[in-house]
């Protein structure tokens, strides 16, 4: 590799040395109890997918030009350049880990393994080494917004169709998908597809709620690919829009990254305070159920049901309750994966990876330990708030053809909900 | 006009929920060679505006995007 590439590769690396990132690197003992946490490395056997492996490719670097005694006796203190070899490996443990993070949450030191990762990812995109698909969906999502009079009218009519189902679901012909409501008071926010945007639409009208739907998705592959700038303007779209119709809330549909991005990194990468709150849909929903804005209908579901925390609503996001007490009103028959909640392992769907063609093979064969937790609760629906889980899970069921139902949560409650007149 | 153009691959999209269309659309461009069409055929609204802006952004072409009955039917080229 050529000094000038060195010194560029390095350069990100000093940019992004915060004295946390600077104590996850320095502090890690070995202990590899991260091993037992990571689904992948259960699932392979692979120290390609070692949590304190993936980090240690960037540590290598860190200890040879950022320590003295790995400048000077690089052998002794494994330090390392940053050779194409490197980067190699470096690809492939990075690109396929899915941000779980159940690893950090079994680590005595608490590593963020994904911070030490989204570093890894700006060093591979300034490498020109970054994954193209997710580089791809980021920049069509861009495309959307810096040509949005090329697309408006396309958005529109797509909405105008999904509003024709909405009339259909609630029985009421006034029923409609608000577009750029000024004075509403939630933003929603959606995925492109309708699944997100109908079953809302229906709750919302039921809750009399004065909502208005965003035109832009909540889907933000910038954050998987891992530039924090197409990360914040791909998040800008919809922020933007929130402030300018002026609502006081925005609502992230059932989609775990968005979520995560909208609530806690948006306001860090922006560097503004949201005139607003954000919350998650099915934060919304729990509260609409308990003070009597929406009815469901409890033994609407008869089958048993099953709820997959996704790991950046739940272990990330700290939604844990809202989604089982929404479950637990509809189902007669709830039963809980062991472990859950903060414990939950990941289903392996996430980071992007359900995008990635050529890692299919081995994202359903790292999401093993989650069949087994499935299996085990004997359910025959598994509800989850997330499109990758949900994709996943799909991509497992089918798979092994266990005849199981993949559902979002907000599906179960249309459902059940008494349309009242 | 679609009736004239060759079609190198039939893509069933029916039933994938966006932005799955647009990524498999992106997965299976390199399947055609330089200037072959890939016909499409989703159920999923969003796709009208998620394919094209995938092909505007990385630089292939939309021949045609539209509906057909409850069918969204696309012809998109590889111009790279």
């Amino acid at each position: 590799m050529e000094p000038q590439q060195v010194d560029t590769l390095t350069g990100v690396l000093d940019k992004k040395m915060t004295r946390q990132l600077k104590q996850y690197l320095d502090i890690c003992a070995r202990c590899a109890i991260c091993k037992d946490a990571c689904h992948q490395y259960v699932a392979t056997g692979d120290l390609t997918y070692l949590p304190a492996r993936r980090a240690e490719l960037i540590r290598q670097i860190y200890k040879k030009y950022f320590t003295k005694t790995g400048e000077f006796v690089p052998a002794l203190y494994e330090a390392r350049d940053p050779d194409e070899s490197l980067l190699d490996e470096l690809y492939e443990s990075t690109y396929a880990c899915t941000g779980c993070r159940r690893c950090m949450y079994y680590c005595p030191f608490s590593i963020d393994t994904a911070w030490i990762l989204s570093v890894a990812k700006a060093i591979l995109i300034a490498a020109d080494r970054g994954n193209e698909m997710l580089g791809q969906l980021a920049d069509a999502a861009l495309m959307k917004s810096d040509n949005f009079d090329m697309f408006r009218d396309i958005i529109l009519d797509g909405f105008k169709d999904i509003e024709g189902k909405v009339k259909e679901m609630t029985g009421d012909p006034s029923a409609e998908i608000p577009v750029d409501k000024e004075g509403a008071d939630v933003l929603y926010v959606a995925l492109a597809g309708a699944h997100s945007i109908l079953p809302a639409a229906a709750i919302f009208h039921e809750a009399g709620t004065n909502w208005t739907l965003s035109m832009f998705e909540s889907a933000n592959y910038g954050y998987f690919f891992g530039d924090a700038e197409k990360a914040r303007r791909i998040a800008d779209r919809f922020m933007d829009e929130a402030k300018r119709l002026g609502v006081k809330e925005v609502v992230i549909t059932e989609c775990g990254h968005a979520y995560r991005v909208a609530q806690f990194f948006h306001e860090a990468w922006s560097g503004e305070k949201h005139p607003f709150k954000v919350r998650h849909i099915l934060e919304v929903i729990d509260e609409y159920i308990r003070d009597g804005r929406i009815t469901v209908r409890h033994g609407a579901i008869t089958e048993p049901v099953t709820y997959h925390d996704p790991c950046q609503v739940g272990r990330n996001g700290g939604i844990f309750e809202q989604p089982r007490d929404i479950v637990r009103a509809i189902a007669s028959d709830f039963r809980d994966m062991t472990p859950n909640r903060e414990e939950q392992w990941c289903c392996g769907g996430g980071g992007g990876l359900v995008a990635i063609a050529e890692m299919e093979d081995f994202r359903l064969k790292s999401g093993a330990k989650k069949l087994e937790q499935v299996k085990a609760t004997g359910a025959r629906i598994i509800a989850s708030p997330c499109e990758n889980c949900r994709l996943q899970l799909e991509g497992l069921n089918d798979q092994l053809d266990l005849g199981l139902t993949v559902k979002p949560v907000m599906d179960l409650v249309v459902d059940a909900m008494e349309i009242r007149r | 006009m679609s009736e004239d153009i060759k079609v190198d691959l039939e893509l069933d999209l029916k039933g994938l929920l966006c932005p799955m269309p647009m990524v498999k659309v992106s997965q299976k461009i390199g399947d055609v060679p330089v200037g072959g069409v890939i016909r499409a055929v989703a159920t999923d609204p969003g796709s009208m505006a998620d394919i094209p802006a995938w092909a505007k952004s990385t630089g292939n072409e939309v021949l045609s995007a539209g509906k057909e009955g409850d069918e969204y039917v696309f012809l998109v080229k590889r111009a790279k």
